[in-house]
C-alpha cells in the first residue's frame, strides 16, 4: 500500500514537472511573442510641420519608387475647386486635363462631390513622394496634403538616406507604436 | 555537317533572331498601358442651381439711439482708396502693460467681410449661419450695440468662409454685395431697401471661386459694379436703381475678387479693374462714360484678389496669388487716347507680390506682404520702389513673418494683422522695417484676413468668426 502510494507520488511529481515545464515553455514563447509585439522599436517618420517639400524624399530614398508617399488629412481639406495641391499654379483651367495637373505621375484623383466641393484621393501606387502637391497645398490651401514614410514599404535602414539629406531635419526616429504623424491628429509642437 | 556549315547556320540564325528582336523592340510601345489624363474625368457638375432671392426681404430694428461721431471709413481701402487714414486723431504706438483695449466683440458667421464706419455706426455684411441669410448688420461704433439688420435668405455652403466684402457707405446710401453676387442698396440712416440686383442672374455672371470678394463702389451717387458676363462694368443710379451705363464685354471677361478703383490720369477720370481676362480702364464720366479706354490681356490670371494700385505718374501695379505673381504697367495719354505698356511681369518669388491684400503706396514706395510661394521672402513685409518692384528696399526679416491679413497706415503708424489675430504696430519707413509693438488681440484667432476700418481712433478688425473693436486713442 505504502509502496503504491510512493509510486503514485513519483508519477504525479513527474506529471506535474512536465506540466510545469510545458507551462513555462509556453509562457516564455508567449512572453517573447508579446515582447516582440509591444517592444518599443523605432521607425523613421516625417514631421509634416518641419517638412519644406524640397523633393529629396523622391530622389534619395533607397526604395524605388520612394517609401515616402503623400497622405491626405481629409478633415483639414477645403475640398476646393481650385486646389493648389492638384492644379499647377496659374493653370489654364480647373480641369483634370494632364496639362493642368501638378502631379508628375497623375497620382491624385479628383472627384466632383457636390457644388462647390471636389475630393482629392492619393493613389499610393503612383505616388513617388516628390512633394509637389504638398508644396502647393501648403502654399495655397489648408496643408491637408503631407508626406509620410509608409512602413509597409520602408526598409527602416539604420542609416536612412533621406534623413541624412533632409535640409530641415524633419525626418526623425519615432517609437513604432506612434509610427505616423497624420495632420489633424498630430499637431504642431509648441515653440516654447 | 562540316564545321563551316554549322557556323554559317548559327550566324544566319542569330541574325534572324536579332532582326526579329529589333522589329519587336521597335514596334512595342512601352506606354501602351498608360492612361491619358483628359478633361472631365472628375465628372464636374453643371453648377449650382440659381436661387430665387428676395433681396432685402428681412429687416429688424433693435435700437435707435447711438453716439454720433465725426469720422468715417466709408468703404474698402478708406475714403481715398489708399488704405491710409488721414485722421488727425493720435493713436498709440505701444499697447502698454494692459495690452489692447478691446471695446466690444461680436461673433459672426464664418467669413472675411470687413467693416465700414460712418459717423459712429459700423456696417458689416455678415452671413448668418443659423438663419442661412446674408445680413447687413449695423452696430454702434462706441458700444457695439446692434442697431438693425437687413438681409435675405440664401443658401451658401462653407467654402473657406462665406462673407468676403465690405459695404460702401455715403451720407445717403449703403451698398452691399453678397457672396453670390446679390447687390443691395439701402437708405443709410433707416436701413430701408432702395433696390436690389441679382448680378449673376441679370448678367449671366459666374460667381467667383470661394464667392464674391469684390467690394462695391459708390461714386458720385452711382453704384459701380464689375459684373463680368454680359457686361464688364455697370453704373446704377443709387437713388432709383436705374442703369446709367453698361460696359460691353465682347471678350467674356469674368468677375474677379478684385475691386474697382477710381483713378484720374491725363485729365480723364476712369475706373481701373482687374477682370479674369484683362486689366482695363473704363471712362468714369463724360460723353464716353462706360467705354473701355485701355486694356491689357497680358494680365490674365484665374484668381485675382488684390485691387489695382494706381500711382500719380500713371504706373499701375497689379499682383495676385496662386502663382500669378505681379505686373507693373505704365499708362500713357496722348490727345485723349490712352495706352498701357507692361514694364515688368514676374513670378512671386522674383519681386513684390501679394495674394489677398492690396499693397500700400506710401511715400513713393510700395509695401506688401509676400505670399507663401514668395521664395525666401515668403510672408515677410517688404518695401520696393515702383521703378523696380523686383528689388527689395527692405524686408521685415526672416524672424518677422506675417500671413494673409490686412495692413494699413494711420497716424504715421503701420498696423499689420497676422492670421492668428496678432496685431503689430510698426513705423513706416522707406529705409528699414521698424517694429514698435505686437499683441494678441483675438484669442485663438484664425484666418484674420478682413481689411481694417478705423474712425475716431477705434479700429474694427476680425478673424474668421469674431469681430472686435479696439480703442487705439492716446489717453
Amino acid at each position: 500500500m505504502e509502496k503504491e502510494s510512493k509510486s503514485k507520488n513519483r508519477r504525479e511529481f513527474i506529471q506535474s514537472g512536465v506540466r510545469l515545464s510545458l507551462a513555462m515553455a509556453l509562457g516564455s514563447v508567449s512572453g517573447l511573442a508579446l515582447s516582440k509585439v509591444v517592444k518599443d522599436d523605432y521607425v523613421w517618420q516625417i514631421d509634416p510641420f518641419e517638412c519644406t517639400q524640397c523633393g529629396r524624399c523622391a530622389t534619395d530614398c533607397v526604395m524605388s519608387p520612394s517609401a515616402v508617399k503623400c497622405v491626405h488629412a481629409y478633415d483639414l481639406c477645403g475640398y476646393c475647386d481650385l486646389c493648389g495641391g492638384y492644379l499647377k499654379p496659374d493653370s489654364n483651367a480647373l480641369s483634370t486635363a494632364a496639362e493642368n495637373q501638378l502631379c508628375p505621375t497623375a497620382a491624385i484623383e479628383r472627384k466632383f462631390i457636390e457644388e462647390p466641393y471636389f475630393e482629392y484621393i492619393i493613389n499610393e501606387d503612383l505616388c513617388i513622394g516628390c512633394a509637389k502637391c504638398v508644396k502647393g497645398c501648403t502654399a495655397f490651401g489648408n496643408g491637408s496634403l503631407h508626406l509620410q514614410i509608409i512602413h509597409s514599404i520602408c526598409d527602416n535602414c539604420n542609416d536612412c538616406s533621406i534623413a541624412r539629406v533632409c535640409p530641415s531635419n524633419a525626418i526623425k526616429r519615432v517609437p513604432a507604436s506612434e509610427a505616423y504623424f497624420i495632420k489633424g491628429d498630430f499637431t504642431k509642437k509648441s515653440e516654447s | 555537317m562540316k564545321s563551316s556549315q554549322i557556323i554559317k547556320a548559327t550566324s544566319y540564325s542569330l541574325a534572324i533572331i536579332f532582326v526579329g528582336l529589333l522589329i519587336w523592340w521597335l514596334q512595342t510601345d512601352p506606354t501602351s498601358d498608360f492612361e491619358v489624363s483628359l478633361d472631365g474625368a472628375d465628372n464636374r457638375g453643371s453648377g449650382a442651381e440659381a436661387q430665387d432671392v428676395k433681396i432685402g426681404e428681412y429687416f429688424k430694428q433693435f435700437a435707435d439711439d447711438y453716439t454720433e461721431m465725426s469720422e468715417t471709413w466709408p468703404r474698402f481701402r478708406g475714403a481715398d482708396f489708399d488704405n491710409i487714414s488721414k485722421s488727425p486723431v493720435k493713436l498709440i504706438d505701444r499697447f502698454g502693460a494692459e495690452g489692447p483695449k478691446i471695446v466690444w466683440s461680436k461673433e459672426l458667421g464664418e467669413g472675411h467681410s470687413g467693416a465700414a464706419i460712418y459717423k459712429g455706426l459700423v456696417y458689416v455684411l455678415d452671413y448668418d449661419e443659423e438663419e442661412r441669410a446674408d445680413m447687413l448688420r449695423c452696430y454702434s461704433l462706441l458700444t457695439g450695440k446692434e442697431m438693425w439688420v437687413r438681409g435675405y435668405t440664401l443658401n451658401v455652403k462653407r467654402n473657406h468662409g462665406m462673407s468676403r466684402t465690405i459695404p460702401a457707405i455715403t451720407e445717403d446710401y449703403i451698398l452691399s454685395m453678397g457672396p453670390m453676387c446679390h447687390v443691395m442698396c439701402l437708405d443709410r440712416e433707416t436701413g430701408d431697401l432702395r433696390w436690389g440686383l441679382d448680378v449673376a442672374k441679370e448678367y449671366q455672371s459666374e460667381v467667383p471661386l470661394w464667392y464674391t470678394g469684390q467690394c462695391p463702389l459708390i461714386d458720385d451717387g452711382k453704384a459701380i459694379i464689375a459684373t463680368g458676363g454680359n457686361a464688364l462694368l455697370v453704373a446704377i443710379d443709387c437713388e432709383t436703381g436705374e442703369k446709367i451705363w453698361e460696359t460691353p464685354n465682347p471678350e467674356g471677361w469674368k468677375m474677379s475678387h478684385s475691386s474697382v478703383m477710381p483713378f484720374t490720369f491725363g485729365g480723364q477720370k476712369m475706373y481701373v479693374y482687374s477682370a479674369i481676362g484683362a486689366l482695363v480702364g473704363v471712362a468714369a464720366d463724360g460723353a464716353n462714360a462706360g467705354e473701355i479706354l485701355w486694356q491689357t490681356t497680358v494680365w490674365n490670371h484665374s484668381v485675382v484678389a488684390p485691387s489695382p494700385v494706381c500711382m500719380p505718374d500713371g504706373k499701375i501695379f497689379m499682383t495676385a496669388g496662386y502663382g500669378a505673381g505681379s505686373m507693373m504697367a505704365q499708362l500713357s495719354e496722348s490727345n485723349g487716347n490712352f495706352s498701357i505698356e507692361v514694364l515688368s511681369k514676374y513670378p512671386p518669388r522674383d519681386g513684390l507680390a501679394c495674394e489677398q491684400q492690396t499693397p500700400l503706396y506710401w511715400d513713393g514706395h510700395l509695401l506688401g506682404i509676400m505670399p507663401k510661394d514668395g521664395g525666401p521672402n515668403r510672408n515677410q513685409l517688404i518695401c520696393v520702389n515702383p521703378d523696380n518692384p523686383q528689388e527689395m528696399v527692405w524686408t521685415s526679416g526672416t524672424e518677422t513673418r506675417f500671413g494673409l491679413g490686412p495692413y494699413f497706415i494711420a497716424d504715421g503708424k503701420l498696423f499689420i494683422l497676422s492670421d492668428n489675430g496678432t496685431l503689430t504696430i510698426a513705423r513706416p519707413d522707406v529705409k528699414k522695417y521698424i517694429q514698435l509693438d505686437q499683441a494678441k488681440v483675438i484669442e485663438d484667432g484664425h484666418d484674420a484676413w478682413a481689411p481694417f476700418a478705423l474712425a475716431n481712433g477705434y479700429l474694427v478688425m476680425r478673424d474668421s468668426k469674431t469681430m472686435v473693436c479696439i480703442d487705439l486713442n492716446v489717453k
